[in-house]
């Protein structure tokens, strides 16, 4: 580098001339300076910083983030500004008319160099053995501002742990995180994006001065779920996680761009594998501002390891004399056939049904649906596992409310967003960062309406939590309460929903007619609205009651031109396996499609899951093709499911690793990973996103596409000529224009409630643990390291009506099932409901359930030990 | 809860006056300190509980300051000046004396946990070098004579 900072030009950049035009319209006043010798024009409020790398100029930073507040810490982004006398940090100094910048010249360098050797002053200088060495900013910056020695000849100042009498000087902060305290440079980073971005407050700076140092919050653990973020952002290798530490040296490895199977926004990743090894190291982020800002939530960091484990199934199985032996993927092909060919023959009529995971890509579920209607000739096909007594047909309200069209980085901008029915740190991270950020940087109101207090809430200007099993209700109590106040001129809502007024409606949700007042004048005076539906709506059984009340509350607030309202889809291709028409019955438009392209179409009964069990148990569907899915753990009443699956005469199932219900199959073959293969997947959005091949398929596993084609080629129907002829169709479905449906006039809501039983007092709901998705993810070992095992969340006053402490076991009752698990007291948690993670395979939650009920209801006693 | 009513009371009152809860931080570590001389964890979330933020928010600025003593200590906190007005004028061998005359070295307190002795930067007094701070008076222009008075009398007082 010859002791000078080159000018990076990076590729990509925002034009300013672009931002001139788009400003200009929005009334933000422009100012205009010179940056080494260029004039650059920005809106008023940009700072030296932003206007610099607009322009393509590099300014070294340690503590500035492009998604943070700026501090102005580290000192490292010196520039020179003509009439200022001495050098001004570029990171909080904002442009001002005429400003004429230098970032380069002899001065600012040599300050920048001060700034090196002071931060190097106590630093250990231990790059051979750290982890950072390679990637870090410290590193970067020192070698191109030359410095090469210290003034400073004295013994550098050493922190200890000294825990356990030894020098070594990491410290453990949580699970996946370890802090380093001599290499940390104190720029405060990641204490400021766990409190600003992810509003988590695990982390601080404590003591100050020489002594100031990072550490957990006393008596709690770094083990957030955000926090590999952390580890990310750091500059120096203060912060590493388990994961990667001592692994590998990061020049070894390659990188492959990905998209994260985890969350259905999709997130942006990079794998970083050695191919030799044909192993993944890790996983960080690859910022895309319009999906994850550059955040990844843990469960998309730590997702990938349920790939690299040692459980996972190595070769295909085939059931003999009831025990599940290794064999070779000819002779399980053979058997598939066979046993498909006999129990069809048998039957005389469609008796074979198929359940793909959402979890696969684009290529996949399109063969799958493909096998199954123009090879086996049947409806019988879903892709959801999770959700009990679905409704039928593409028009209905619940279906037209998914279909609508959501955009995350919208989010940013809207001036109101409301979180209904939806826990949205579990469900949906990337949309709750989004949400932050409107609240943090644009003040957006944020408004949460739920049964239980979900912890997304703190930044909540008003919060409504309504008696479990009344969202209706509520959604009713707003339309009544925008009516009696005159906030809309249309009343012919009225006589369509019941109760008929705010005050019954308020008394029945178990809220206040002010909140509800509240919530209606925030809809009709907002301009911008981000209405975000969640998981407890497409749970619910009465999904298509709360939609309709959604639908009129859409209509009659004219949601159409200020704002979006979705129930977002929960896993990485829900959005895909919809729009590929991987249902029972798919719209007319989509259905027209797929027999234009097959040149037929089925026109036998369609069944979705809960169907398709049904017919199970009655013995009308003998044989079943499970691809990737888990219903056994995941669908809400695990006895039904027991009872179906045990009943078939032939069970294929495929999947990562053994589960409770590959255990069931009579064949087994072993899946890859979306690592392992290259395919699309549509996020939330309904944005096509590509994830590249990192690496080979381990052990005997194939992709979902190849398994699938292979048993079509054993029953002499080829599907496609190549995968290319496959992706054709696939595009051909995707770019259909979907158009979006609306009821044309409000829909009648008349609330269904199911009444308590006194036996069984609690509400009870399954969710997802935050570090945690579906089935596979406990598979991974960093995520376990937060969350192993079930718990059953509830508030402190509830632990203390039962006389529990904290991690005390309990023992769950419902009406069918029982279940013990060890107490977790929650501060978020109220309203008298428990919550129960369904990921752990050891603790059966679903056996609780039933599948016809709205609400879950169960006993709860403490365990004498 | 470690704090009495009394200062749960006061805490609540001082966080109305402020347009953020944050801004209370310092004043109720401040009322936590005059009634149990020094704080902790439990105070801390003690005072997160009242205000209503994070407890992190509260050990920060508690560890930031350090005139909030982060452990039990005697009911008189000696803190000598060692700075360089009062260094001039023997507050070293001030500091020596006391040590002598209480049987403690500087940062122990009494066996009776009548005074705990430290030594402090410049508490801003320098024309009446050399001086100290007990609890909150200052005693000035010290000579050893008047630290025997000094602690004749506030042991009479205890």
């Amino acid at each position: 580098m010859q002791g000078k900072v080159g000018v990076f030009v990076s590729i990509g950049i925002v034009m300013a001339e672009q931002v001139k035009k788009e400003q200009a319209v929005s009334g933000v006043p422009m100012v205009t300076a010179t940056i080494d010798g260029r004039e650059v024009t920005v809106p008023k409020g940009t700072t030296v910083l932003e206007a610099a790398r607009e322009m393509g100029i590099h300014i070294p930073t340690f503590c500035w983030h492009p998604k943070l507040k700026s501090v102005g810490a580290c000192r490292m982004c010196y520039v020179e500004i003509e009439r200022m006398p001495k050098l001004q940090v570029s990171c909080a100094t904002e442009v001002m008319e005429g400003m004429v910048i230098q970032t380069a010249s002899e001065q600012v360098l040599q300050g920048r160099k001060a700034v090196i050797e002071f931060i190097l002053l106590n630093h250990p200088l231990d790059c051979p053995t750290c982890d950072k060495g390679g990637e870090c900013d410290l590193q970067n910056h020192t070698f191109a501002h030359a410095v090469d020695d210290s003034r400073y000849s004295f013994k550098k100042a050493r922190y200890t742990d000294g825990t356990d009498g030894t020098t070594f000087d990491d410290k453990r902060l949580g699970p996946e995180i370890v802090l380093n305290r001599n290499r940390c440079i104190l720029c405060y980073k990641c204490v400021r994006a766990n409190k600003e971005a992810f509003g988590e407050y695990d982390l601080g700076v404590y003591e100050r001065g020489n002594i100031a140092e990072i550490n957990s919050a006393p008596g709690h653990e770094v083990d957030n779920p955000f926090s590999g973020n952390l580890v990310e952002i750091c500059p120096v290798g203060a912060l590493t996680n388990s994961d990667w530490r001592y692994k590998i040296r990061v020049w070894l490895t390659q990188t492959t761009s990905s998209i994260c199977n985890m969350t259905s926004s999709g997130s942006n990743i990079l794998f970083y594998k050695e191919k030799n090894h044909n192993k993944i190291y890790r996983v960080t982020s690859r910022m895309n501002d319009s999906i994850d800002d550059g955040w990844l939530p843990d469960v998309s960091r730590y997702g990938y390891q349920i790939a690299t484990t040692e459980e996972r199934l190595k070769t295909p199985l085939i059931k003999k004399d009831g025990k599940q032996v290794e064999a070779t993927w000819d002779e399980a092909m053979t058997v598939i056939h066979n046993r498909f060919t006999e129990i069809a023959e048998k039957k005389g009529k469609v008796c074979l049904g198929g359940l793909a995971s959402p979890y696969l890509d684009n290529d996949s579920l399109h063969s799958f649906n493909k096998l199954f209607r123009t090879v086996f000739k049947s409806n019988n096909i879903d892709f959801r596992s999770d959700y009990r007594m679905l409704p039928e047909g593409a028009d209905s309200p619940y279906e037209m409310l998914v279909d609508q069209p959501f955009t995350i980085a919208d989010i940013d901008d809207s001036d109101l967003i409301i979180s209904f029915g939806s826990d949205l740190i579990r469900e949906h991270p990337n949309e709750y960062l989004r949400m932050r950020k409107a609240y943090n940087f644009k003040r957006a109101k944020v408004v949460s309406i739920n049964p239980y207090a979900v912890k997304s809430a703190d930044i909540a200007e008003l919060e409504v939590i309504h008696s479990i099993g009344r969202a209706e209700t509520v959604l009713n109590g707003i339309c009544l309460a925008a009516m009696e106040m005159g906030l809309v001129n249309n009343q012919d809502l009225t006589g369509k929903i019941a109760p008929a007024t705010t005050a019954e409606a308020a008394s029945d949700a178990g809220v206040t007619e002010d909140d509800l007042k509240e919530v209606a004048r925030a809809i009709s005076s907002a301009k911008k609205i981000s209405f975000i539906c969640g998981e407890m709506v497409s749970r619910s059984i009465a999904r298509d009651t709360i939609a309709s009340a959604l639908w009129n509350l859409y209509l009659l607030f004219g949601f159409k031109d200020k704002g979006q309202m979705a129930i977002l889809p929960r896993y990485a291709n829900s959005r895909g396996a919809g729009s590929l028409g991987l249902l029972p019955s798919p719209s007319d438009g989509l259905r027209n499609t797929l027999s234009g392209l097959w040149g037929c179409f089925p026109e036998s009964d369609p069944n979705n899951t809960d169907a398709m069990l049904a017919l199970m148990r009655k013995e009308e569907i003998s044989g079943f093709f499970i691809i990737g899915a888990n219903p056994l753990m995941l669908y809400p009443d695990r006895q039904f499911v027991t009872d179906g699956l045990e009943r078939l005469d032939f069970l294929v199932a495929c999947d990562l690793f053994e589960t409770d219900t590959t255990e069931l199959a009579d064949v087994v073959l072993p899946l890859s990973s979306w690592a392992e293969y290259d395919g699309d997947y549509v996020n939330l959005e309904g944005k096509v996103q590509h994830a590249r091949q990192a690496i080979k398929p381990l052990y005997q596993s194939k992709p979902a596409y190849e398994i699938i084609t292979m048993v079509a080629e054993k029953f002499g129907a080829p599907l496609f000529e190549s995968i290319e002829a496959c992706r054709k169709e696939v595009d051909e479905l995707l770019s259909m224009t979907h158009s979006t449906k609306f009821p044309s006039q409000f829909l009648e809501v008349k609330p269904c409630y199911e009444d308590a039983e006194e036996e069984y007092p609690t509400p009870l709901l399954i969710c997802d643990d935050p570090h945690h998705c579906g089935h596979r993810t406990e598979k991974s070992q960093s995520l376990s390291n937060f969350v192993s095992e079930a718990y059953i969340e509830m508030s402190p006053e509830k632990a203390e009506k039962l006389a529990v402490k904290d991690g005390e076991s309990v023992r769950v009752e419902s009406p069918v099932g029982k279940i013990v698990v060890p107490v977790r007291i929650s501060d978020c948690i109220d309203n008298n409901v428990v919550l129960i993670p369904r990921n752990f395979a050891s603790t059966q939650v679903t056996s609780l359930l039933m599948r016809k009920r709205r609400l879950d209801r169960v006993k709860i006693t403490k365990v004498d030990e | 809860m470690m704090l009495s009513e009394e200062s749960v009371k006061a805490i609540k009152e001082r966080a109305g006056r402020y347009p953020h809860r944050k801004s209370a931080i310092l004043p109720a570590l401040t009322i936590a300190c005059r009634q149990l001389g020094y704080v902790d964890e439990t105070v801390y979330r003690e005072i997160s509980k009242i205000i209503r933020i994070p407890m992190v928010e509260v050990a920060e600025a508690a560890t930031f300051y350090t005139m909030f003593p982060k452990a039990p200590r005697g009911k008189y906190l000696i803190q000598v000046c060692h700075n360089i007005s009062c260094a001039l004028l023997g507050a070293d061998s001030l500091i020596g004396y006391l040590e002598q005359k209480l049987g403690i070295t500087k940062g122990e307190t009494t066996p009776d946990d009548l005074f705990t002795l430290i030594s402090v930067e410049c508490l801003g007094s320098c024309a009446t070098a050399p001086m100290m701070q007990i609890n909150e008076d200052y005693y000035e222009n010290l000579t050893r004579q008047k630290v025997d008075d000094i602690l004749q009398d506030l042991r009479s007082k205890a």
